[in-house]
């Protein structure tokens, strides 16, 4: 059953009773809240997510919530908190849908660590995983939005997770986190997008989410084969440039986008050597999203 | 003799004229160009006689006439030796 078929009221009702519990690529999240936002946030994106039964085991046990006493109402705040533990500072109350999201890549980041896990986003057509890694402000999740609203496969906008098993990219399709200009970029590209609440003065600046197609959502458990690995950087009024990279460079720059390459050790050295076997190697400079948009769909043949 | 050699803690992968080094003592990893690729690819191939090594080097690379390759080659193995990358050893004469 998908989250769609919830209506708000039962939506609400499964937040505050015991958690709303669904699947995400491999991961099961159990996610409780009272706040009405977190509902609004969840039919609007996450509608194609599968639910799980009350029996199924859980990796993530999230809680979005007002801390007690007097920030519950003098400037309300929220609190992300997994399995109890609180790892961040609390936000202003409207930043609570963004600020799931942020606490859900805590999560994966921290804990799943069967993957080496690259700060990129990773899209895929033709079988081949495009991994676009990079830090923000790179353009990445631009790119991948513009991808994605092209008929290109979501596997995730923020983090791509190489098995160490099978080398394989393994999906976690998730809303796409945009920001400041990008929002307005997608919009006007892709009008029919569905974007969830747009929030200003977040540490990110302003942050809005957006739908990942039903079909990448419903594709979550398959993995893809890694073919090009793309190190953009979005330049105002720059040509496209696609430049070949030295692997062994490409390596470092990888590793460095890494959320786990450290805690990996020689595992995660193997595994990275593996992806960087089996990639082509690019920098990619850009600032027309059509231009970029032709050259992937070529490199993509 | 001089020969050189790394231990069980040095992982080494090689893509064209590159290559990068982790050491798991430290987690560090390295880029490695230029001559550089040539030491770690002798040690990897079990070339690691200094001698050997030098007159191997002068083959791969045109090297300009009063290059100082000794020297040269010594100053990196020392810098690699520091970097706990490689063990650089004076052993006596077989």
């Amino acid at each position: 059953m998908k989250l769609a078929t919830l209506s708000k009221k039962g939506l609400i009702r499964s937040l505050n009773s015991g958690g709303l519990r669904f699947k995400i690529g491999a991961f099961t999240i159990c996610l409780s809240s009272p706040i009405a936002e977190v509902a609004d946030h969840l039919l609007a994106l996450y509608g194609a997510f599968e639910l799980i039964d009350d029996e199924a085991f859980i990796d993530f046990y999230t809680l979005l919530a007002p801390p007690s006493k007097v920030r519950r109402y003098f400037r309300p705040q929220v609190n992300f908190s997994f399995d109890g533990f609180i790892p961040f500072k609390p936000l202003p109350y409207n930043q609570a849908s963004a600020m799931f999201e942020w606490g859900l890549n805590w999560c994966i980041a921290n804990h799943s660590h069967q993957h080496l896990i690259i700060h990129a986003a990773v899209v895929e057509r033709n079988g081949r995983a495009f991994i676009f890694p990079g830090t923000p402000g790179s353009g990445k999740s631009t790119l991948c939005a513009a991808l994605v609203c092209s008929g290109w496969r979501l596997l995730s906008d923020e983090m791509t997770l190489l098995s160490l098993a099978d080398g394989l990219v393994y999906p976690v399709p998730r809303p796409i986190s945009l920001k400041n200009r990008s929002i307005d970029v997608i919009r006007s590209l892709h009008p029919d997008a569905v974007m969830g609440q747009v929030v200003n003065d977040t540490l990110k600046g302003t942050v809005g989410h957006l739908r990942p197609p039903d079909s990448s959502v419903e594709s979550g458990a398959i993995p893809a084969q890694p073919a090009k690995l793309i190190f953009p950087k979005y330049q105002d009024a720059s040509k496209t440039e696609l430049t070949p990279l030295s692997k062994a460079r490409a390596f470092l720059k990888v590793a460095e986008n890494s959320f786990n390459y450290n805690v990996l050790g020689v595992v995660g050295f193997n595994s990275l050597g593996a992806l960087i076997d089996a990639s082509d190697c690019y920098e990619f400079k850009y600032s027309r999203l059509d231009e970029a948009l032709a050259l992937f769909a070529e490199l993509a043949r | 003799m001089i020969s050189f050699s790394y231990g069980n803690s040095i992982c080494c992968r090689f893509w064209e004229d590159e290559c990068v080094v982790y050491n798991q003592l430290t987690g560090s990893t390295h880029l490695i160009d230029g001559l550089g690729v040539e030491v770690f690819k002798a040690v990897s191939e079990k070339k690691s006689s200094r001698s050997e090594f030098l007159k191997n080097l002068q083959s791969v690379f045109d090297l300009p006439v009063d290059f100082d390759l000794e020297t040269g080659l010594d100053n990196l193995l020392l810098e690699y030796q520091k970097l706990g990358l490689l063990q650089v050893m004076e052993n006596s004469p077989a």
